[in-house]
């Protein structure tokens, strides 16, 4: 791409059954960005449907966008794709991570990097620029994330950044990771590396990643976004009273204050009072770890982490001596779900330090195996079944005796230890609790009562739960749940409604960006479906498919709002369109940029169409369970103090979004036209072919 | 797998590949250093001295977090492009494991991967400098306004003499110039300093130095 800045201007293909490493042209790819535009059109392009996850014909996708690498805050995420084995269809799927993995790569000097076939044997690859090589991963084999990204880098260097499956990605668990650089884990792609006999990727790069902007601009670009950034979920807003803050909010990220310390750090380290202009002191607004683990945590906090070229620290890294008590390393990291997973596990524990040792013991165990719990559902599937006595009936006597449920029901975090090590082992029945929601469904036949107990948190028949769906802002967090083939990882919407800004404020901004205060509702207050909450829910998929291709952090941007007084705490829907054009030197308007954002979700949603081999996306698809509809019995939906849901009125909601989306109005699947209009013909012949487009058939 | 065999794999190459360069480089011209000689902080060579700078620009390994937001603001400034490699401020190299690289007991030593200590490295304008020193072209002059020890890019020829030389690795060819690179003190507003966003970067006054960096040797040794 000699004309445009920003990409690398390769992708790196490997085959590991032929051994061949080559590469090709991103320019080939411009039109879908990087990051997931570029694995969802190599996988439209070469993986067939019906292909199996684990199949030596399934490829998987590591990209990043013009934007990473730059320098650009929050923009070190890496998105993967590849079929989703933890869902129920294999349907197509991306997993991320942030870290230091996707910069690294683009100073090698590609863009994406595209693993094929299987390797006969346990490999690994060694990229140092444009030095490629496949290595004998024989010793690695059966080795955990940590001692394999040490060997790796001991083998490579100690600053190259390393990509690794655990022994649950090698066994091929379908809830498995990939993860970088200690704690940063991409859910639900491990066992494809396994099934690739690929134990990890090392990547050391030397080059640059240029941008078409003058410095000046560039810089200034950079030192404006400091200027309007928030705090985590960009939470405008601190969580108590500031003398520079005119609201506060206690369920902001922005926590720091005086009195709140690392307070395991080796010197003191007060996060204090931070004002948005003090922007040396961004990194201290989101003290996280007492959101995640608790007011305890506050004294075993050594610092705030988190990826390349991010000013704002969302992970806690905490030092337990109490851990090594279990075996594992007393220095922990971690964010949200990577330590509440463990809590959903071991619910019974009382005391707050056990909840503690059970989210920090949890993450290390998991993080070193590779593990993933499917958005926080693997615990609350082991909790139907204990409770249900299904374990009783599936579980062979000697290996249910065998299981310490006594430290269950304590929830003794020794627990983890146990029964972790089975799952990523695959050892006995128990480890099908690995296989994803639905399957295990499925397998342990769970009843109707599974999927229509509110507190099991299922959305989707697909098997993933809610993450932030009808509890965020109602029909807009709903419709956003709908369109993936996993849990959404989606926060454009989450961000807006969280800000902590006074609601009168939000629905001014609402109205600015989707041209009506009416795609806001109060929580829990909702109204029904209008056109600006489409317009919403729109604007929220396709900048969360834009961000993931360009590739930003979507825990961050869009950025709305501001924590700024003087600009009404108005923040900017520009910057996405402004950083891609000044990187790439292609002028595209924020209009234009959304118009490629929905052109990849559009693509997503015709790979979908394709796999399934079905139009009517609506009833086939887009579905949710029955608790939405039926929970709160003495309520009606819209009333006051509910989330419940109208089913007539989603029906409806979902023809809105399609119909926004330019998709057709009946089925949800992709038009002829739209396709056309988005310069997809290619799809269109594709789906003609297969009597896919609505109307057809 | 056994004790020996990891090992094997943690030692076969526990340096940075700039570091590894240096070393082939230092073998090939037989001018090795001997690294125990050196002072533990700014370092002086034998030859004549220079005007001081006016301080030196450190980083705080208990607030660093390891964005390294350092790196690109730091080439965004001096050359226009993210370039980490080239940074004169190097917090990546040390980011997962420290200046040692990954040990046998990785888990407790420095690095994201270990204790969470992050190791940034960055110049210490010497009073006699090793890199200037060492320029066979006479590249490397004392700024006017700063004193920062910096290369006249029109005489430099990429030798990498100086980052042979330089005990804290800093000076590091432009493998896309051909040019060397090292901390110009950005004019007396370091690029690095300003966009840090826990404040762990701090342009010191010469007369502080030595304090600050005692107490960082101090950090980094505890740990």
């Amino acid at each position: 791409m000699p004309q445009y800045k920003g990409w690398a201007g390769k992708i790196l293909r490997v085959n590991l059954s032929s051994g061949s490493i080559s590469t090709e042209k991103t320019a080939k790819y411009k039109d879908y960005i990087g990051g997931m535009g570029i694995g969802y059109r190599i996988m439209w392009n070469e993986v067939p449907e019906n292909t199996d996850p684990f199949d030596e014909e399934n490829k998987i996708i590591f990209a990043a966008g013009p934007l990473t690498g730059t320098g650009a805050p929050c923009t070190a995420r890496t998105n993967i794709t590849s079929l989703l084995p933890a869902n129920p269809q294999n349907l197509i799927g991306d997993s991320h991570m942030g870290g230091h993995f996707s910069p690294e790569m683009k100073y090698a000097g590609y863009d994406a990097i595209v693993i094929e076939g299987k390797a006969p044997r346990p490999v690994w690859l060694k990229i140092e620029d444009g030095n490629v090589s496949l290595e004998d991963a024989t010793k690695l084999w059966g080795q955990g994330i940590f001692d394999t990204t040490a060997n790796v880098a001991g083998m490579m260097g100690k600053e190259a950044q390393v990509a690794a499956i655990g022994q649950a990605g090698e066994n091929q668990v379908n809830l498995s990771t990939i993860m970088t650089s200690g704690n940063h884990s991409a859910g639900g792609h491990g066992g494809i590396m396994g099934s690739k006999n690929l134990k990890a990727i090392g990547i050391i790069g030397t080059q640059s990643v240029e941008y078409a902007s003058d410095k000046k601009e560039w810089i200034e670009l950079n030192e404006f976004v400091m200027s309007i950034i928030g705090a985590n979920n960009q939470h405008v807003v601190p969580s108590t009273p500031q003398p520079w803050a005119e609201f506060h909010d206690s369920s902001s990220r922005w926590t720091a204050q005086e009195g709140l310390y690392w307070g395991a750090a080796d010197e003191e380290v007060e996060t204090g009072i931070c004002p948005p202009e003090d922007t040396n002191k961004i990194g201290y607004r989101t003290m996280k770890a007492i959101k995640d683990l608790g007011a305890i945590s506050e004294d075993y906090t050594v610092r705030m982490g988190g990826c390349q070229s991010c000013p704002i620290r969302c992970h806690s890294s905490v030092e337990v001596p109490e851990l090594e008590k279990y075996g594992v390393s007393r220095y922990v990291s971690n964010t949200c779900m990577g330590f509440w997973n463990h809590y959903y596990v071991n619910q019974n524990a009382e005391s707050e330090m056990d909840n503690f040792l059970n989210k920090t013991l949890g993450a290390q165990l998991a993080d070193d195996y590779g593990l993933w719990f499917n958005y926080g559902q693997l615990g609350r599937d082991l909790k139907y079944a204990y409770d249900n006595g299904i374990l009783k009936e599936v579980l062979p006597a000697e290996e249910y005796n065998d299981i310490p449920w006594d430290l269950y029901e304590k929830g003794d975090p020794q627990f983890l230890v146990d029964l972790y090590k089975r799952i990523a082992y695959q050892e006995g029945e128990i480890s099908h609790l690995g296989d994803g929601a639905a399957q295990l469904a499925k397998r342990w036949n769970f009843g109707e009562d599974y999927w229509n107990d509110q507190t099991n948190s299922l959305w989707s028949p697909l098997g993933y739960p809610v993450h932030h769906a009808n509890e965020s802002n109602g029909q807009v967090g709903s419709l956003i749940n709908l369109i993936f083939n996993r849990d959404p990882m989606c926060h454009s919407h989450q961000n807006f409604i969280g800000s902590g800004l006074p609601i009168k404020l939000q629905k001014e901004i609402a109205s600015e960006i989707w041209g009506s205060e009416d795609a806001i509702d109060v929580p829990a207050n909702y109204t029904p479906m209008n056109l600006a909450k489409a317009r919403f829910a729109k604007w929220s998929l396709v900048r969360n498919v834009l961000h993931d291709s360009m590739t930003v952090c979507n825990w961050m941007f869009p950025l709305a709002t501001s924590p700024l007084k003087e600009r009404n705490y108005r923040g900017d829907t520009t910057l996405e369109a402004q950083y891609f054009s000044k990187a790439t030197g292609m002028n595209v308007s924020e209009e234009e940029l959304d118009e490629m954002g929905r052109r990849i979700l559009t693509l997503h949603r015709a790979m979908t169409v394709k796999q399934m081999g079905e139009v009517d996306m609506r009833n086939e698809h887009d579905q949710i369970v029955d608790w939405v509809f039926d929970m709160d019995p003495d309520k009606e939906p819209f009333d006051p103090g509910t989330i419940k849901m109208d089913r007539d009125d989603m029906e409806k909601a979902k023809t809105m979004l399609y119909q926004e989306l330019g998709w057709d109005p009946k089925t949800g699947a992709p038009t002829a036209e739209t396709l056309d209009e988005l310069g997809m013909q290619d799809v269109k012949r594709e789906l003609a072919n297969k009597n896919l487009l609505p109307y057809q058939a | 797998m056994t004790k020996d065999n990891e090992e094997e794999n943690f030692m076969q190459r526990p340096t940075t590949r700039r570091e590894f360069l240096k070393k082939s480089f230092e073998g090939a011209a037989g001018a090795a250093v001997s690294f125990s000689i050196l002072n533990l902080f700014t370092d002086s060579a034998e030859a004549k001295g220079f005007e001081l700078a006016d301080g030196i620009v450190i980083v705080d390994p208990v607030k660093c977090t390891g964005c390294r937001r350092c790196e690109t603001n730091c080439t965004a400034f001096n050359d226009g492009k993210a370039h980490p490699y080239i940074s004169r401020i190097k917090v990546g190299q040390n980011y997962n494991f420290g200046k040692s690289g990954p040990t046998i007991n990785y888990q407790n030593g420095n690095g994201h991967l270990g204790d969470f200590t992050i190791i940034g490295e960055t110049c210490r304008q010497c009073e006699s400098p090793r890199c200037i020193n060492a320029c066979p072209m006479d590249a490397i002059h004392v700024d006017e306004k700063t004193g920062a020890r910096v290369i006249n890019k029109d005489k430099c020829v990429g030798c990498g003499r100086c980052a042979v030389a330089c005990p804290y690795d800093v000076p590091t060819v432009d493998p896309e110039t051909e040019k060397s690179t090292k901390c110009t003190l950005c004019e007396g507003e370091p690029a690095c300093a300003a966009g840090c966003p826990t404040g762990a970067i701090r342009y010191i006054a010469w007369e502080d130095v030595e304090h600050v960096l005692i107490e960082r040797e101090n950090l980094i040794e505890n740990n």
